[in-house]
Parts: structure tokens; sequence; C-alpha cells
């Protein structure tokens, strides 16, 4: 710690702390353009210069001079004023001060710096630009006229995204932010540059000229797509959400924001939603009230008896709805009830919880951002949770940890400085685990202490030698002792692993395999260290604490879809999912929909699923609820309603309730402070908190390190490799989540069909251009796809993003890790 | 006291004269009023299209709460008010719109005969407030 003095406050702050940072927790606020929390200092504006007793003469930054014992600072002197204007000043002179046509104006850094330190004439007089804007791509506008060259989206992009798509080119007065050649912008679209702009020289480009930012009602709550839960803040204007607005005062994710967090809200307003009830009556489905659509499923609920109807939940609903549905399950009579397609979560409900006796990811994101050394399985970690991949970014690039990858692919992670790729054939990410848990074992590097199973985990193992993995999957034994030795020695390490939909093969092995690595490291219940198991959606964790699993004697998701297609199951109650879509193996599911006798569905959109239903029940998107969503760290936070419902959809908590009142039940709760209390007398882990008690940043259930009730090593079985020349692997492309962002304008605007990428060799070997229809065949089926030639995939592996409704990869992909295809021109 | 009471007749009858009334026979007469005067409010125009760049200060500053603006992209990249209105049956014509307005687009005229039959007719459009 260090004394210092800043305008005649005496305060002790860390020595890493700098002038800026000190006199900001001393409550002196020093004017700052080119400074943001989330960076490391630059100090290229000038505006924040104070005067430091020792360093008399010329006046001293404070956003990059670090304190020192007995430093004496002046933040406030006429001299610095004069100083500070004059700054401006010069920033003014080639600024085109178009305030009144600027988006940014009302929350421009520039403009209030300008109006505090009136600054009303200027003395210097320069060129103003005349550059054009860029305007190639669809979400961000970059007007370089109104740009102070603060850096920030430079370093936005390079510290924090790793993508690096800004620069600065050219020098002194002709310096300009520009991307690579000065082309247009062609990049990630996650837009953390257009959050850190403090001026209006980059813009979203859908919210142009829509709103002033004092117009805007502001609300706080979580983003609705993938199981990171950034806190997402909704501005508001006329019941519409018109754009997401920069909040890094609150919540798990810093201000960082993906492409879908940021560009992606806008199929809350779509036209398209569902606005009334709909009933099929002669073949067709027609508006209905809610009394005769409510009415019609519970006599079709009481038709099908208890043990003839299945319940498949999707992971967007909060806990408290979650809650609803399980007791209007229990009010049905039936124990038949899932979510997510019952496979992908079994690495966490059966693996981790067989291993550690807890269903959770074992730390919280921003301890990761101290580990020495990171492991991510499957390189589409980053593609599912872009945000904590950003947190994975900040530690390899600013505290220099270790990165191992154990991936099919070379993605987005494999860039970063020091990044180790263990690129293995399609499927066999579990032998590569295996092998590492073996090595660790061999050389003597496994904590052992308490260890449970032990001897068995080596008996399995036998087959999984260095060498015998590496024959099998193609990584360098070498690389796996390497990697072994590395996490061995890392006083603080990270597993990451993603599950969802689209990675349903050997999600329980995978979870199993994960665990017994993390075991052997010591991860568990190490301060600092975490497994990390990432569901795809928002409340994916939600669902698993509450349960939304098949109840004692019932049936799984698959095990439904299967009964319905042979009869056994007569009614189906879809919530929040769009199953055909989705769930792997479409025709399975086609049959199981067209066989049941009646089909219930609640949804935001007539999705495929939807348009094959008796009753269709309008619901409520993630902005208009209110309630808990438990992200993928076990963070409990709050959603909160930003607009109202559209036309007489009511929210699935309401549809719950009604339902479990039509089936002769009470579900008498006052909200969704109530029906919190009532989780936490079922659920242990809840009830360390009330629903007005989750602060700003959420909370943590169990702590930031949350304790293994055991540690027991699993055998888990090796993966069978795929033949064929082409390997079709399936999983969620960067700028989709599931398929609800099929209908939001952002992430449309960058990808809008489904597509097939190839690696640069087979699309050579095979003449296939970017945007060439090729045929896809494999498991009996033929896909026309798009083509999409990359440098991420090695040869004779292609893939194919889930998310498209019309493209139907998941009538080729069964759930299996990766499908053998033959491809045709 | 007699005389006191024909000096203050005579000011009296003085008044009847012609010329000596204050009385405007409006309507057909009517007065010029000054140049500060705050009347109907106008929207400037240029060539092509209003001076207005909806930048939404007026309907900011406005006390009354009247001025509705919705700003829009035209086909050069520009921002224009895709609708302007004046609710004048809210309009307290304090002129801080046209104090506010960054770009002088929006001025009060000498226009004070702003009686009507409708309602609907007292919300100045755009097109009304472009002259």
């Amino acid at each position: 710690m260090v004394n210092l003095t800043i305008d005649g406050k005496q305060i002790t702050v860390s020595r890493t702390a700098t002038i800026y940072e000190a006199a900001l927790e001393a409550g002196i606020n020093i004017p700052v353009l080119c400074y943001a929390k989330k960076l490391l200092p630059f100090g290229a504006c000038r505006v924040c210069l104070v005067q430091v007793e020792q360093m008399k003469g010329r006046l001293i930054p404070a956003c990059t001079t670090p304190v020192s014992e007995g430093m004496v600072v002046t933040t406030m002197s006429d001299e610095i004023l004069k100083v500070r204007k004059t700054v401006l000043e010069f920033l003014l002179v080639n600024h085109v001060i178009d305030c009144p046509v600027c988006d940014k104006g009302g929350e421009c850094d520039l403009q209030e710096l300008t109006y505090d330190h009136e600054v009303v004439c200027n003395r210097f007089q320069g060129e103003k630009f005349n550059l054009e804007t860029d305007e190639v791509n669809p979400l961000i506008e970059r007007n370089m006229n109104r740009c102070v060259l603060c850096g920030r989206c430079v370093r936005v992009c390079d510290e924090v995204v790793a993508y690096g798509s800004y620069s600065f080119i050219n020098r002194g007065f002709e310096t300009k932010i520009a991307t690579a050649y000065d082309r247009g912008l062609n990049c990630e679209f996650c837009g953390q540059c257009v959050s850190m702009c403090p001026v209006g020289a980059i813009l979203p480009r859908p919210f142009k000229f829509k709103a002033r930012p004092w117009q805007l009602k502001e609300v706080d709550t979580v983003c609705g797509y993938c199981g990171n839960g950034c806190t997402v803040t909704l501005g508001v204007l006329n019941n519409k959400v018109e754009t997401i607005r920069f909040n890094d005062k609150i919540g798990v994710n810093d201000g960082n924001l993906c492409i879908r967090g940021r560009f992606g809200y806008s199929y809350v307003n779509s036209e398209e939603r569902l606005t009334a009830p709909l009933v099929r009556k002669n073949g067709e489905l027609v508006a209905a009230t809610w009394d005769e659509a409510l009415q019609a499923v519970a006599d079709g609920f009481k038709q099908a008896g208890g043990a003839g109807l299945g319940i498949l939940s999707g992971a967007r609903l909060t806990n408290e709805e979650l809650f609803l549905l399980k007791n209007l399950a229990k009010q049905a009579g039936t124990a038949n009830l899932d979510h997510s397609g019952g496979e992908c979560y079994k690495g966490l409900t059966e693996g981790v919880a067989g291993a550690l006796g807890v269903a959770a990811s074992t730390g919280t994101f921003p301890q990761v951002e101290e580990c020495e050394a990171i492991l991510a399985i499957r390189s589409d970690f980053y593609e599912t949770h872009p945000v904590f991949g950003m947190v994975v970014n900040q530690a390899v690039k600013r505290n220099e940890a270790q990165l191992a990858i154990v991936a099919d692919k070379r993605g987005k992670f494999a860039k970063l400085p020091g990044a180790k790729t263990l690129l293995h054939r399609p499927g066999q990410e579990l032998e590569v685990l295996n092998g590492l848990a073996r090595v660790l074992l061999d050389e003597g590097l496994a904590r052992t202490e308490g260890v449970e199973g032990l001897d068995e985990l080596r008996q399995a193992l036998a087959d999984f030698s260095a060498e015998q993995v590496a024959t099998r999957t193609g990584v360098a034994a070498e690389a796996l002792r390497e990697t072994a030795r590395q996490f061995a020695a890392a006083k603080k390490s990270a597993i990451l692993l993603a599950y969802g939909l689209p990675y349903t093969a050997y999600s329980r092995e995978l979870g199993i395999a994960a665990a017994n690595l993390a075991i052997l490291l010591g991860i568990p219940g190490r301060d600092g260290s975490g497994l990390y198991l990432c569901g795809e959606k928002a409340n994916s964790q939600g669902v698993i604490d509450l349960g939304i699993m098949p109840q004692a004697g019932g049936l799984g998701a698959q095990a439904m879809l299967e009964a319905a297609a042979n009869g056994k199951l007569s009614a189906l109650y879809v919530v929040g999912e769009d199953v055909l879509t989705s769930y792997p193996d479409r025709g399975k599911v086609e049959k199981a929909l067209d066989k049941v006798s009646f089909l219930v569905v609640q949804d935001i959109f007539l999705s495929p699923t939807a348009a094959k239903a008796h009753v269709v029940l309008p619901a409520a998107s993630f902005a208009e609820k209110d309630g808990t969503f438990t992200n993928a760290e076990r963070r409990i936070q709050r959603v909160r309603p930003g607009i109202p419902l559209p036309g007489q959809a009511k929210t699935d908590g309401a549809i719950f309730a009604a339902l479990t009142e039509k089936l002769g039940g009470n579900l008498a709760f006052t909200g969704a402070e109530a029906i919190f209390a009532e989780i936490g007398r079922q659920v242990p882990a809840y009830a360390a908190v009330t629903f007005n008690g989750i602060g700003p940043q959420g909370f943590v259930w169990g702590g930031e390190i949350l304790a293994p009730a055991r540690r027991r090593l699993q055998p888990a079985g090796g993966a069978t490799a795929v033949d064929g020349a082409f390997q079709l692997l399936t999983g969620s492309a960067l700028y989709h989540s599931g398929t609800v962002s099929t209908r939001a304008k952002g992430p449309l605007a960058v990808i809008n069909e489904a597509y097939v990428e190839f690696g640069r060799d087979d699309a050579k070997a095979l003449d296939v251009k970017d945007g060439d229809q090729v045929k896809i065949s494999g498991n009996g089926v033929e896909l026309c796809l798009k083509a999409k030639v990359g440098n991420r995939l090695p040869k004779g592996v292609l893939f194919a993003p889930y998310h498209f409704a019309a493209a139907g990869i998941n009538r080729l992909y069964k759930g299996e890790a990766a499908v053998a295809v033959t491809v045709s021109k | 006291m007699f005389t006191a009471i024909a000096k203050g007749l005579s000011i009296t009858f003085k008044h009847m004269l012609p010329g000596h009334s204050t009385t405007v026979q409006y309507p057909t007469v009517k007065l010029k009023p000054s140049d500060r005067f705050r009347g109907l409010h106008r929207l400037v125009p240029t060539q092509d299209r209003e001076k207005c760049v909806a930048c939404y200060l007026c309907p900011t500053v406005c006390p009354a709460k009247c001025i509705t603006v919705e700003a829009a992209e035209n086909a050069k990249g520009e921002k224009y008010p895709r609708v302007y209105s004046i609710d004048l049956l809210r309009c307290i014509f304090c002129g801080y719109c046209v104090e506010a307005c960054p770009v002088e687009a929006l001025e009060m005229t000498a226009e004070y005969e702003l009686a009507n039959y409708r309602r609907a007719d007292f919300e100045f459009t755009k097109e009304r407030l472009l002259r």
C-alpha cells in the first residue's frame, strides 16, 4: 500500500494504482477521455493532466502515472484548467462538431468536457476532415471525422476481444483509425468498439437516428441468449427495445457483450411474434380466446392421463417459471418432464455430479482471468460463450495464461498468443482428455489425496498411453505430455467445456473425463481454479438446479419422442423450444410430433414445431419477464421486464399458473418474489438469498468456489472414430444462439442462412468456392447448402451450424460427434 | 368645481371624436405585432428540404411537451425529421424551442390568428409549419 495526498486528502491505495484510480477511490473526479476501466492505461488524450508536487515543472497525466509514496497531487488549479481547456481546443480543431445529427449527442464524453470547461471558441484553426464513413457492414457505422484518436476501440478489440480489427494508420495530423488496408469493417461485430467510443465515431447502425439517449428508459436485465448471463441494459422508447445500452457498472460481464447481446435484441419487437392463442379447427390454426385455448389444453391433458403426457421445456424460462412448470407437471400427474433434448446436459447432471457431488461449475468467471493455465475443450467454446471467451482472452493476453485447446478445428482461441491447439480427429475429445489424465497418473503429477476410484481409472486408462492416444487422435504424444505437465505445475487453472443441443455426443463421458482431469489436477475446491461446464441457454443452470428432468419413473426427452412416435404418448407439451429445428435427428422428432394426438406448443414465434401443434400458446420473451436466471457459474440474477407483452400474450409463468388452475390445482403466488421464496424451500442452495436481496452483481449460490462433496474418479469410455473421407461437425456459430437469434435482425445481417464450412485444402481439392451450392449427403439424407471457405478446419472436416430451421442440419445430424458424409457439387 | 367637471368630460368627449380611439377595428384592421412577438412557429426551409436536422432539442426543452419529432435517414444518408408536429393547444409560446435550435431551423412568426374549429386543426404538422 502507498500513502499519498490528493487535493489535501490523505489516502492509502494499492501500489499498482494510478493517480487517476487513487483519486477515484478518494471520490475526486479527474476528467478523462481515453481512459477506460477495463483497458490498460494509454495516455492519448492528455485531458487528465494533474500537478504533482514532486514532479514540478510539467503536468503529469493522471491515468498513466503510478502512485508513489508521499506523492502530493493537485487535480484542480487555474493552470491545470487552462491547460485542459487548451487540450480540448486542440481536440476540437479537426472535430466536425456535428452534434445535432450525431447519435452520441447527450452522452458524448467530448461534448461533456467541452461544456464543463466552457470551451466556447477555438483559438486554433485547422482542416476539418472529410473522410468517408464506413457503412459497409450493417451493424457498426464508423465516422472517422468525429474521432479523437483515443485508441479505445483499438485497445478493446485487441486486449479484450483479441480480434484486432483496428489500428492507427498514417502519422501526424493524418493519423486515423483504420481496418486492414483501410477497407470496411469485417469482423465479429461484437460492438465492443461501439461501447468504448467516447465520441460518435463508432455507432450502432440499427439504432441510427432512432432516439436521443436521454429519451430512453433504461432497464437492467439479463441477456436471454447464452448461459453467460451478461447484464444487458435495455434502452426502451415507446414500449419498444430500441437498443442495448453500455453498462459496466453491474453484472458479471464488465460491460462486454457479443453480437447476440448487443445487436440480437430485435426479435422481441418482431411483427411475427405470436399475439393470441391459436387452436386447430378443421386442420387450420385459428385465433382463439385464452379461456378456449386453456380449456382445450386442460381437456387434452386430462384425456391423455398422467403417464400419457410428456413435457419438453426449453432452458430460457426463468427459475420461477420452471418452478411453476414442475408444479404443473405434478398437477397433471406426469413424471415425463425434461429439457434441452435430455442428453446434452448429462455431462453436468451425471458426469460432474457423479464425480464431485455437485451439478454445477465450481468457480466463477472473473477468477479465470487470474488463471495460469486454461484448458478449453472444443474450440466452439468461444462461439457458444463469447463473453466468457473474452475473459479467457484477457487471461492470455494480459496475464500470460497458458491456453490449451482440445479441439477438432482451429477456432478463435487458437489464434491467441501462445495458445496450443491439441487438434484431434472429429469426435475424439474424450480420447485426448483420457490421454491427459493418463499422463498425469504415469508421471506422478496427479493429486490423489482423498480421491476415490483411482485404481479403477488406472485400469480403464490402460489403453490410453500418450502414444496410443496420439495414433488414434492425431495429437502428438509429446504435446499431450507437455500440456499435462503445464497444467500440473499451474497454481490456478481452469477447465472449460460448453454443452448444448448440438453437442449431444458423449456428453456424459465428456463431463466425466473433464471432471477426472479436474480432480487429478486438484482443481475442484482450490482457490482461483475451477471446472466450468457452461450451458448453451440463458437459464441452463437454473433448469438443472430446479430439476426439470425426468421425475421418478418418468421418461426423458428422447424416450418421450420415441414413445410418442410409437403411439404410447398421447399428449406432448413443448415449452419455449423449437424442437423440430434444434433437437438432433429431425426425422425422429417429426415422426413423434406427427403421431402424437395432442400437441401443445408454447412459444413466442410460430416456429416449425408450433405450426404442427393443436394448440399454440403465445408466451413472453426475456425482455417482458420478471424473475431470475441462473448463469453457468451459478450466479442468480434478476430479469426485469422492460416492455409490455405483445397483444394477448402471457408470460410462461402466468400460463403455467392458469393451466394448473384449470387442472384443478391451486398456485396462489403474488409474484416472482413469492415463488422465489418457495424455490428456496425446495432447492436449498437458493435459500441463501431473497429475491430482493439479489444485488447488482447477482448472487452466486455455493460461493465463489463451490466445495465438492467428493472426489470420485470414474472411467469414461473412449469414443469411436468416424470413418469416411469427410466428416461433418455441427455446432453453434458465433453470431447465433439457439434458434431464436434467426429472428433477430442483428445476427441475421451477418449470417442469414445455413452454410457448410470447408477448410482451404478441401475447398481447393473439391474446387469449391465461397458461395457455391454443395450437396452434402450422409445418414441417408442429402442436404443442399451454401459453401463457406475458411481457415479453421483441418482436412476432411466440415462444419455446419445448426440454428437455421430451413436448412435442416438435424435431418443429417442424429446426435453423433461427427457424421461421415460425401460431398458433391 | 364646475371647471374640474368640464375638464374631465372634455377628455371623455375628446375620445369620442374620430381619430382619438385606441380600439382597432379587428378583423378589418389588423395590427402588426412587434418583431419579437412569439406567434405561430415556422420551420425554415432550404432548397430541397427543411433546415431541421431532427436533433430532438426542441421536444426536450419544451416545457409543455407539445413537440413531436421522429428522426429518419433520407436518401442522402442525412438525418431529417420524418415527423415534426406541434400541438398548438398545448403550446405556451415560450419560445424555448427556437432558442434551443442549434441550426436555426425554427422561428416564431407574427401569425397570431390561430383559432380553429376542430381539435385536429391545432396539430401543426411539418407540411403546415414549412412556409
